[in-house]
């Protein structure tokens, strides 16, 4: 019993860092607030569910999510990472309203409300699975971690520092934002399939925004553009959200507690330490 | 080297640049001046690809630049600095420089020293004094590849000494033969190291010449100094 | 296919949904447009007076009038508590508009999972006898609620383009929205008429909450879906235009019911982003604003 929580808990932990990190790839450096990337995640797991329960190997599968998330997240970036910041965090917000209602609506694909069970495990046993998830958000990380201190990836900084200053540098900063966008989607797509093999059931409440806002948490305490912060924050608030479990004892309030918790958590760090615990850039 | 013609740009009727025809030769000094608000900085952006034209062609060595992405601009040889230094501030001045050009730490160190900015290059750019930040800005215009360079009031709200570290620059620029269009308010400089002098005003050009025509000129002194 | 004869029903149905979109647009709109920054947290406000109001109606027993007064000062001690709390220490750190954001978001949120864990996750049913009483002109059917719905946004609408154009406030608010350090040194204190503009679009959300949780029910997301609906509106007005704002509720209300003609309802929010991102794209100052020179 106690084996299962623990293994559940790392898997969960594992995809939140994963989730966190591709996120801070667009936030943290390049300056992109996508308040739409659980969008990515959700339909990396919808792609994968649908392609499972249909028979797909699991492999290819997740590839697939990945894959289908990034080529979404492309084409929405091209649309809409000319807008100015205020706007482009708005209209990524707003894309988490329309998954909403497609998967609420799509009812042939999605099953509605009703939500998607049975999405197969990918190994019988659960302690496999969790080395499995911890395999691939470690590999993961550490090419987002090689594409940060690339040439890319200085590039991205440049822009979240100052778009004008690295177009006159030479830079097609509209392909690079784009390409941002679709790396970080790509590696969102990975996490949603990760995470519909592990619940084995997703349905539409997997775009609200509170495990949003969690990941924000964990992002902006963890400090922007700082990987390592990012696992560090995402660590101890996951193990907080998980004692909380312990204290409170009603069952209805543990879900309002535990959002409360990270808000008010994401609300002091903004105010007191906005570059969070290791980041080096201003939130 | 680069030409203007006929280039208009207004924004909501208001024409900032309006009709703006003018040449920059090769190996030479030339200086846009006039007073607040005659369209400097709107010409430069708009020669940098920043801001797009109603009106007019610029071509730069030939190839017609006209509304080219400013990225393109760049890479067809116009490198800049802003009148507001544009540095990436949360970088170190190392990969300040990256943005730039790829090469190594020697280049990077000599391009440092041509502009009297003596820093490690792991220092992060907001720690820099504003001075030193124009000065890494200016490092890094020059070490992108480029056919000309465009610096836009490059003294303005730094202390004397960097003053005078700009001014030996740029005497070294002349020296060795550079392309540079420059926006500059300290007259006395401007007719030192000028080989040609723009005039403009009210978005207009008003007169194109030789430094000490330009000084002597009425139409000039008459836009300076109020009809 | 729906038939021709609910046309004018839709047309309705359409002008009570804008009036509320417009009455969340207009509080919103107006601290954009004095404070400059995205004030999602104006749907917070909204759940806060629906909430307290069903507590005194229903649980407590009081009288309506009464209870609407108590809700409407417990949404102008929210956004007191805010600001003081959150956005004015933000502001004394110069934070950025995106920080504002995630903030204003955050306490968003906070309200609703707040009211989820004081009132429990369930639809709560505002129970006032007035509200079960309609009339039907013909094809037409329209509640007591609607027509208080559409009277009240009226009137507030009017009351606020008097403060916006008649009363000192509103001008030091317009100088303050039109340039803030000439109006610091012509003596306004930005402090000061920020926290006004927070309390009279409180009490735009305040009024807007109850007549809300009368329309629709209530549910602790209540704030987040409605503010939604009322930046969109916003943005499709001009967002730094209040009279703006209402328009473009009206528009996204109207829109988003006659859609229904091609889509079936539970698109309604793909029909209103849709509308958002053309907006944002090709015309981002809105139906009413003015397009800004983008350089010196």
């Amino acid at each position: 019993m106690i084996h299962e929580f623990l293994f559940s808990f790392v898997t969960f932990l594992f995809i939140y860092f994963l989730v966190a990190v591709s996120l801070n790839l667009t936030i943290g450096f390049t300056g992109l607030v996508n308040l739409g990337h659980m969008v990515f995640f959700g339909v990396g797991a919808y792609t994968s569910a649908i392609l499972t329960i249909n028979g797909v190997p699991w492999y290819f599968a997740i590839i697939v999510a990945g894959v289908v998330a990034s080529i979404l997240g492309a084409i929405i970036a091209s649309i809409t990472v000319r807008l100015k910041g205020d706007y482009f965090a708005m209209v990524t917000l707003g894309l988490v309203f329309i998954a909403i209602a497609v998967s609420r609506n799509w009812i042939s694909l999605t099953r509605g409300a009703l939500g998607l069970p049975g999405i197969p495990d990918i190994f019988r046993n659960n302690f496999y699975y969790t080395l499995f998830t911890i395999g691939v958000v470690t590999i993961a990380i550490i090419i987002i971690y090689f594409l940060t201190n690339s040439e890319t990836g200085k590039i991205f900084q440049a822009i979240r520092d100052d778009e004008t200053a690295t177009a006159i540098l030479g830079k097609n900063t509209y392909f690079y934002k784009i390409l941002s966008v679709a790396i970080s989607t790509f590696f969102a797509g990975i996490a949603g399939s990760l995470f519909a093999h592990h619940l084995n059931f997703i349905d539409p409440t997997l775009f609200d925004l509170e495990l949003f806002v969690f990941i924000l948490a964990i992002l902006i305490s963890g400090g922007l553009a700082s990987i390592k912060g990012t696992i560090v924050a995402g660590f101890i608030l996951s193990v907080l959200i998980t004692l909380l479990r312990f204290v409170v004892v009603t069952p209805e309030l543990i879900g309002p507690m535990r959002n409360m918790l990270f808000l008010v958590i994401l609300i002091l760090i903004l105010i007191y330490r906005p570059r969070g615990i290791f980041g080096r850039v201003d939130v | 080297m680069l030409s203007l013609k006929n280039v208009s740009k207004s924004f909501g009727g208001v024409k900032a640049v309006n009709g703006c025809t003018f040449e920059v030769e090769e190996n030479t000094i030339t200086s846009l001046i006039g007073p607040n608000g005659a369209g400097k900085t709107t010409a430069f952006n708009i020669i940098s690809g920043l801001t797009k034209i109603d009106k007019g062609t610029i071509r730069l060595i030939r190839k017609n630049i006209t509304n080219l992405p400013a990225y393109k601009i760049a890479q067809s040889g116009i490198s800049r600095t802003f009148q507001l230094t544009k540095v990436f501030k949360n970088m170190s001045i190392k990969d300040n420089l990256l943005i730039a050009k790829k090469t190594d730490e020697e280049e990077m160190k000599q391009v440092l020293d041509s502009v009297y900015l003596e820093k490690p290059l792991d220092t992060i750019a907001s720690e820099l004094s504003y001075g030193q930040q124009r000065l890494l800005e200016l490092a890094r215009a020059l070490l992108m590849p480029h056919s000309l360079l465009m610096l836009d009031e490059p003294t303005a709200g730094v202390n004397p000494k960097i003053r005078q570290e700009f001014k030996s620059i740029l005497k070294k620029l002349k020296k060795q033969g550079k392309t540079v269009l420059l926006i500059e308010h300290d007259m006395e400089f401007v007719m030192d190291i000028s080989d040609f002098v723009i005039v403009m005003d009210e978005g207009k050009v008003l007169r194109v010449g030789k430094p000490k025509a330009i000084v002597k000129d009425k139409k000039v002194l008459e836009a300076y100094l109020g009809k | 296919m729906v038939s021709f004869e609910i046309l004018p029903q839709l047309i309705i149905n359409g002008l009570i949904a804008g009036s509320i979109y417009a009455l969340a647009a207009s509080g919103f709109s107006l601290v954009y447009y004095v404070i400059k920054f995205l004030h999602f947290a104006q749907g917070a406000i909204l759940t806060v007076s629906a909430y307290i109001f069903f507590l005194f109606l229903n649980i407590l027993g009081v009288h309506y009038i009464l209870s609407a007064v108590l809700a409407i000062i417990s949404a102008l001690l929210t956004v007191w508590l805010m600001n003081w709390l959150v956005y004015r220490p933000l502001r004394k750190r110069s934070a950025t508009g995106i920080v504002l954001l995630i903030a204003s978001v955050a306490l968003l949120m906070l309200s609703a999972s707040l009211m989820q864990a004081l009132f429990g996750s369930s639809t709560k049913v505002l129970n006032l006898s007035k509200s079960n009483i309609t009339y039907t002109f013909g094809f037409l059917t329209i509640t007591f609620i609607q027509i208080s719905i559409i009277i009240t946004a009226i009137v507030l609408f009017l009351l606020l383009w008097f403060i916006l154009k008649k009363t000192r406030l509103g001008k030091s608010m317009r100088a303050l929205a039109d340039n803030k350090e000439v109006s610091q040194i012509v003596g306004i204190n930005p402090e000061k008429i920020y926290f006004y503009t927070f309390l009279i679009a409180a009490f735009l959300g305040g009024v807007a909450g109850i007549l809300i949780g009368l329309e629709q029910n209530l549910y602790p997301r209540m704030g987040i879906i409605i503010i939604i609906k009322g930046f969109i509106s916003a943005v499709v007005g001009g967002i730094t235009s209040v009279p703006g704002a209402i328009v473009g509720g009206l528009f996204i209300g109207l829109v988003e019911n006659l859609g229904i003609w091609f889509l079936p309802s539970g698109y309604k929010d793909v029909i209103s982003f849709t509308i958002l991102l053309l907006f944002l794209l090709f015309r981002p100052q809105g139906i009413f604003g003015v397009k800004k020179r983008d350089d010196t």
